[in-house]
């Protein structure tokens, strides 16, 4: 016995297990992320552009460049990151732990401004409050008669309330998923213990939640920082600048040093800011937990503010949903703004090209560009889904299964780093890393696939954390059990992992084709007349005036957007006999 | 035959597993019993092949499977093994069938063979009528019946279980005790079964080894265990009810038993004695050898009563034939015999 064989069918384990899994994801998010990042730093470090850095920082224009669109970016984020968690956290509350009416319609409704492009929002607003400060058409209520006073209007006010009306939902949707985890055997021990709704909610709901309302609001501050649609179209009419439609405007024109240093500033400071959030929930444990049993909480009982609490809720619900939606067809089938709901036509969807009309503009079905936009948007959609979800998947995998080690910490902390890069800067830096030809490889400027590998990097947050939350809820047992039968790797993947994490996979691919769909910071630099997408035209013939094209494009991708979240739905009813009781 | 040589698991500074080394013939039932964070189900997952070894090696029927000194190992699948996991793991999505289906058809078993050993295997564990429902479906003790059937399926030499049972409520856990004995006689596989339940590991075992703090106690049957423990640890982890050890200490010329003077010649001038649950006794008054303590737990066992004393820390235990007249809360004198059932030292080993 003494000298047992070392033969057979077994092997020497040059590697730790999941060393070869971590190499690759760790290649993958090099080329996705890092390289462009490093690529765009490097580029401002240059002995020519290197200058580019006191301009901003302390040069005789750095107030105009840089100052002051900080001071604005700043406000925004700060006062809608309160508000989403205020409007958002009280909404999760209404529809997960009260007994208020309807909460099913709410609760699919909150989740819809986040289908909704921000620039939908943006362009409902110009279309009801604009006034004739700027010049062109007014909007309805100065059509009305009504005298809207600029601070209405244009810049800050009107920015803050279209953004927060749009963020809110993301809010809405970590809050209500922690407060589900809270389960009814801790709110029914704190009952027994004596305490009346209000201490519960303070003492336990709250504490055992602020990780996600910390969460919560970091989001909601990043997107908002970082957007760049609603800040262009309200408030650059009166100048107002943030740090992103400043990055915008430099690039523009040409001073791409000047941009990439901006750009860079901004991702230090929202990743100071994300850093800080991190640190309050650091240390404390994550309390939320999933476990087997449906445990349903306990509703807390209204009474007679029910219906109150009802309209309350219903009147946001309304203003970010079905008011920018009724405003935009409306206003795509109006020939003037100031008169919303007169004279309608369908030229500007089905008109043949007529001199007399918007300068000849064809409507939209019969425009060559937007027929093609429509083709490549609905394409690239696809397309980042299905890359995004594989990678994310993948990645999310990696940490979930093999968590110790700084390759798995690294994969997480490079996975999150696009968060902090608003869109226009991740634009930017594709340009600079994949704009010219690399060795043997071409330049993939203008191509279909720079858009794919670009909107993958950019949206590989949301895939890894829709990933993480998959994988999560298979535990790793079930994939252990499969191992010891022999199942290799991507069988495993196939057999096991794959058909419990379907629901989450497919939602998990439709946010990432809705985000790419209606998103404009992306895309905005990487656009070019071969290769078009429905927003930036949007984005394009708004700022020329010709509004009802703008509206129209608009609303054809809420339709897209709604008509992608109704077939997700679809998809994850069909019958999975396991999860039926 | 099954070989466990010198093995060692670390988890970067943590030694989960040390120098563990156990043999055991073929169609053995060995039990690793020990309390939670013993390393006993790191050895486990070791066995299984989940996890490859720091040091040391085990060897299945003259093959090695796992050597941690040459970072060799046989995958999991190849070891002819079959691990039966604590939460049982079955796939939510596959039917009861479909998940004893699976691992055959992974092995590449033929279609009508497959079906036959699935029905086999399903009626050997009586839940054939269970095979198209979903595990969501079943109860917890049918669960643990299907993980069972999944493993045993592909007719594995080696059985690997995992706190199988803790899951269960106490009815259930006794008869899927009888029921995985009597499994184990019809299967012959050896079986590597890893509990914290000392009552399961005294009824189920043919070896047991004890271990703590990554190591083994003592290793031997469960007779071995009762009769002739070899530590302090497994002198008061194993049997029902568990031996007390009471400390001594010299003091002067005499010695402090429990803290009175007693005339007793102990190996050592500091050290533990023994007693046996059955063979301490309860007094009406105090004498030489009593110890007063107050009564905090009775409880009748098969028509004779065990009566639990405690005092500064410090539990005994009797097995007595009538029950005590004082109440819970009363002091009560434990009379100890002339000599006790055990000495040990310290450090805890045996010394006489």
């Amino acid at each position: 016995m003494a000298d047992a064989a070392i033969s057979g069918p077994g092997r020497r384990v040059f590697f730790r297990q999941g060393t070869l899994l971590k190499a690759t994801v760790l290649l993958l998010l090099a080329l996705l992320i890092v390289l462009p990042l490093l690529r765009t730093v490097l580029f401002t470090l240059q002995p020519d552009t290197v200058k580019a850095w006191p301009d901003v920082l302390t040069g005789r224009l750095s107030t105009n460049l840089f100052y002051k669109p900080l001071g604005n970016t700043l406000t925004i984020g700060v006062v809608v990151a309160v508000g989403c968690v205020l409007l958002g956290g009280f909404l999760a509350w209404l529809v997960v732990m009260t007994n208020v009416p309807f909460r099913k319609t709410i609760g699919v409704m909150a989740t819809l401004p986040f289908m909704i492009p921000s620039f939908a929002a943006a362009l409902a607003w110009g279309s009801l409050f604009r006034n004739d400060r700027v010049g062109g058409q007014v909007g309805w209520l100065q059509g009305m008669g009504l005298d809207i006073p600029d601070w209405l209007a244009w810049g800050m006010v009107p920015t803050l309330i279209v953004l927060i009306l749009h963020y809110f939902s993301l809010a809405f949707t970590v809050i209500a998923a922690a407060l589900a985890t809270v389960n009814s055997d801790m709110v029914e021990a704190a009952q027994i213990a004596g305490a009346k709704g209000r201490r519960i909610l303070i003492g336990i709901v709250l504490p055992v939640t602020t990780p996600a309302l910390v969460a919560a609001a970091s989001l909601c501050f990043a997107g908002a920082v970082s957007n760049f649609a609603t800040p262009a179209l309200l408030g650059l009419p009166v100048r107002m600048q943030t740090l992103s439609t400043r990055l915008f405007g430099m690039i523009e024109v040409g001073q791409v040093g000047r941009g990439y240093v901006i750009g860079i500033l901004l991702v230090l400071i929202s990743g100071a800011f994300l850093w800080a959030g991190n640190r309050i929930v650091s240390g404390r444990r994550s309390y939320a937990t999933i476990t087997g049993k449906g445990g349903r909480a306990k509703r807390f009982d209204l009474r007679g503010a029910r219906w109150p609490l009802f309209a309350v809720a219903m009147t946001f619900l309304l203003v970010s949903t079905v008011v920018p939606a009724v405003v935009l067809t409306a206003s795509s089938l109006a020939p003037s703004s100031a008169s919303l709901f007169s004279n309608w036509t369908l030229h500007y969807w089905l008109g043949e090209s007529d001199p007399s009309f918007a300068q000849g503009i064809p409507g939209i079905v019969y425009n060559e560009d937007i027929v093609r936009a429509v083709t490549v948007t609905l394409c690239l959609g696809l397309a980042v889904a299905v890359t995004g979800m594989i990678v994310g998947l993948l990645a999310s995998y990696t940490t979930a299964r093999y968590r110790e080690g700084w390759a798995s910490a690294a994969i997480t902390q490079i996975s999150f780093l696009p968060l902090l890069v608003p869109g226009i800067a991740f634009g930017a830096a594709y340009i600079a890393y994949l704009g010219a030809p690399i060795g043997p490889f071409p330049a993939l400027y203008g191509t279909f696939a720079l858009l794919v590998i670009a909107a993958t990097g950019y949206l590989l947050p949301f895939s890894v954390q829709t990933g993480r939350a998959v994988i999560q809820q298979v535990s790793g047992e079930l994939e252990e059990s499969a191992r010891i039968t022999g199942a290799g790797f991507v069988r495993r993947l196939g057999a096991i992992t794959v058909p419990l994490a379907i629901r989450g996979l497919t939602a998990g691919g439709i946010l990432i084709f809705v985000k790419i769909v209606r998103d404009l910071s992306l895309v905005v630099l990487l656009f070019t007349p071969t290769m078009p997408v429905l927003s930036v035209l949007a984005y394009r013939y708004a700022s020329e005036g010709f509004g009802q094209f703008a509206n129209a494009i608009t609303v054809v991708i809420l339709f897209v957007s709604v008509a992608a979240t109704l077939l997700a739905n679809r998809l994850q009813r069909k019958s999975q006999p396991w999860l039926q009781n | 035959m099954l070989e466990i040589r010198n093995l060692t698991k670390r988890f970067g500074e943590v030694e989960a597993v040390k120098d563990v080394s156990i043999s055991v013939p073929d169609g053995a039932f060995l039990v690793l019993l020990g309390p939670s964070g013993c390393g006993k189900t790191t050895l486990l997952r070791i066995l299984a092949g989940l996890e490859l070894p720091t040091q040391g090696q085990v060897v299945f029927d003259g093959q090695t499977v796992s050597d941690g000194d040459k970072s060799w190992a046989v995958d999991p699948a190849k070891r002819n093994s079959g691990l039966v996991f604590q939460s049982y793991a079955l796939w939510p999505h596959m039917s009861v069938r479909g998940n004893v289906d699976w691992p055959l058809k992974v092995m590449k078993m033929p279609r009508a063979q497959r079906a036959e050993r699935v029905k086999e295997v399903l009626t050997l564990l009586d839940i054939a009528p269970l095979a198209d429902r979903y595990p969501n479906e079943i109860s917890g003790g049918q669960q643990q019946r299907v993980a069972i059937a999944r493993t045993i399926a592909p007719k594995p030499s080696v059985l690997l279980f995992d706190e199988p049972l803790s899951n269960l409520d106490a009815k259930l856990r006794v008869e899927m005790r009888t029921e995985l004995m009597r499994l184990h006689r019809a299967t012959g596989a050896t079986t590597v079964y890893v509990t914290h339940d000392q009552i399961e590991a005294m009824t189920m075992a043919s070896h047991v080894a004890v271990m703590n703090q990554g190591g083994v106690q003592q290793f031997g049957t469960p007779a071995d265990l009762i009769g002739h423990p070899q530590t302090a640890f497994v002198a008061t982890f194993v049997g029902t009810p568990p031996n007390n050890m009471i400390p001594v200490v010299k003091n002067g010329t005499g010695y402090r038993v429990g803290g009175r003077h007693m005339s007793l010649t102990p190996p050592a001038d500091e050290c533990f004695a023994m007693y046996r649950a059955e063979s301490m006794t309860l007094s009406e008054a105090e004498g030489d050898t009593t110890l007063p303590m107050e009564m905090v737990e009775t409880s009748a066992i098969a028509g004779r009563t065990m009566v639990t004393g405690l005092r500064d820390g410090l539990r005994l235990t009797a097995i007595v034939d009538r029950p005590p007249v004082e109440r819970i809360g009363d002091t009560i004198q434990f009379r100890l015999p002339p000599e006790p059932d055990g000495w040990f030292g310290c450090d805890g080993g045996r010394i006489g």
